[in-house]
């Protein structure tokens, strides 16, 4: 039997940590008053209109800088078209065109075997970073069939972090996932604190012969923990193996992980692949950062964003960390994995 | 060249936006034969115009500070349903009556 290749990608949305929303001025907390942080411009009603939260912006580049990335001096917000109660407007502001950060990298490490005593570094590529609104919630009330919905998350900035699919099991997404965890806690852009939904995460699976072309990859939603990630996946590639040896096919579909019956399943409400209509966000201009070099000498500070500013006040990402305990303490590497 | 059934479902599923009878039919043709026009234009070469301001239009940059927000009840005023400051919505999407069906009211009007 030839041997299956499996391919994950990630794409992965982190919660911007910041006091208010991405485009609006009502506060960012977790648990708190159903609609009650929620403004005008939240509830989408007619009239309102988005205001860019410098912060967030700086979230985004300091969170760029630490994975390698290109940053786009300039970016564009676009408007993804869907339907569904938890998205008042109609629509998502996204950044599909030009998004703030591109090509960037991201190196975690792995035990060889299951006793740390042996570790192997691996890199991921990313392939951008994106500035974009969180939705509301809902709440799913089947015994009187209807929807309640909170839009105290609606409009919460996120950064939408792509991983290529550079990765080939759950092991190594869960290694992934957890290194940009720590990362993004360091340089305080997001919490990311998983069961908070601040990371959530969804993962693009397929499976392929070796020099054969990419097999059809479905994607996996509603994982909730960096070890449900881990299982989510492996069971992915898996039914896909065992689909395709009996002779089956692999849909391009979404599919949700149970986590209680350790399966994913097909999503209700995905029928067919989605039209977004991406349209430019007609009531933002573009984002225009600057560096040293292309500082404007007339301009108010505040509303300029200097990418080497930032980059110079970056703190000390987990790997250098590591690097350095094991320099100044004489430790083993496998030892700093254990502390960071 | 006319807009097929299939691109007609499509539109409306997509937008929401009930067709009707056959003079909106005609309308979105029309519409759609004014904007082929820009297809005359040779752009090769050159980026998209986002807006005729272009770079005198500065996006502003607001402060990370709490200003908005505290008013669930003026909110919930224009919310048909309720429960204990949610909002209620149907449970899922609701999906549009089938093409046939809407097809035959086309025809009836």
């Amino acid at each position: 039997l030839a041997p299956w290749i499996p391919v994950v990608g990630l794409e992965i949305h982190a919660q911007i940590s910041s006091n208010s929303k991405l485009f609006s001025g009502s506060q960012v907390q977790f648990a708190a008053p159903p609609n009650s942080l929620v403004s005008f411009f939240d509830a989408s009603l007619p009239g309102t209109l988005p205001v860019l939260n410098r912060r967030c912006v700086e979230a985004a580049v300091m969170t760029g800088l630490a994975l390698n990335c290109s940053i786009n001096k300039k970016s564009l917000f676009d408007r993804k078209h869907y339907f569904y109660a938890d998205l008042p407007a109609g629509y998502q502001i996204t950044q599909q065109r030009v998004p703030i950060a591109v090509n960037g990298s991201l190196s975690y490490s792995l035990c060889i075997d299951n006793k740390m005593s042996q570790m192997v570094t691996k890199t991921v590529r990313i392939k951008q970073i994106q500035l974009e609104q969180d939705s509301g919630k809902s709440l799913h009330d089947d015994t009187r069939c209807q929807t309640l919905v909170d839009l105290n998350r609606a409009g919460v900035g996120l950064m939408e972090v792509v991983m290529e699919p550079d990765m080939c099991c759950g092991e190594e997404a869960a290694a992934a996932v957890r290194e940009l965890q720590l990362i993004l806690q360091t340089l305080g852009s997001s919490q990311a604190v998983m069961a908070e939904g601040q990371l959530r995460v969804d993962a693009n699976v397929s499976v392929h012969h070796p020099g054969e072309p990419y097999g059809v990859r479905t994607e996996v939603k509603n994982i909730n923990s960096i070890r449900f990630l881990a299982k989510a996946v492996d069971y992915e590639i898996q039914r896909q193996i065992e689909e395709l040896e009996n002779g089956g096919t692999i849909l391009n579909e979404t599919r949700a992980f149970d986590s209680k019956l350790g399966c994913t399943v097909p999503m209700r409400d995905k029928e067919g692949k989605q039209d977004y209509r991406f349209m430019p966000e007609p009531n933002l201009p573009p984002l225009i950062l600057y560096d040293a070099k292309s500082l404007p000498a007339n301009m108010n500070h505040q509303q300029v964003i200097n990418i080497d500013w930032i980059h110079e006040r970056l703190p000390d990402l987990p790997s250098v960390k590591r690097e350095k305990l094991v320099e100044q303490y004489g430790i083993l590497p496998e030892h700093s994995f254990t502390l960071l | 060249q006319k807009v097929s059934v299939e691109v007609l479902d499509h539109l409306e599923h997509l937008a929401l936006v009930d067709f009707r009878d056959s003079e909106g039919v005609e309308r979105l043709q029309k519409a759609i034969q004014f904007a082929d026009q820009l297809l005359e234009v040779n752009t090769d070469g050159v980026e998209p115009m986002d807006s005729v301001l272009e770079d005198r239009w500065c996006l502003y940059l607001r402060e990370d500070d709490v200003t908005e927000g505290n008013c669930t009840k003026e909110l919930l005023e224009n919310a048909r349903e309720k429960v204990e400051e949610y909002f209620v919505a149907p449970p899922g999407n609701i999906p549009l009556s089938k093409l046939e069906e809407r097809e035959t009211f086309l025809q009836g009007s």
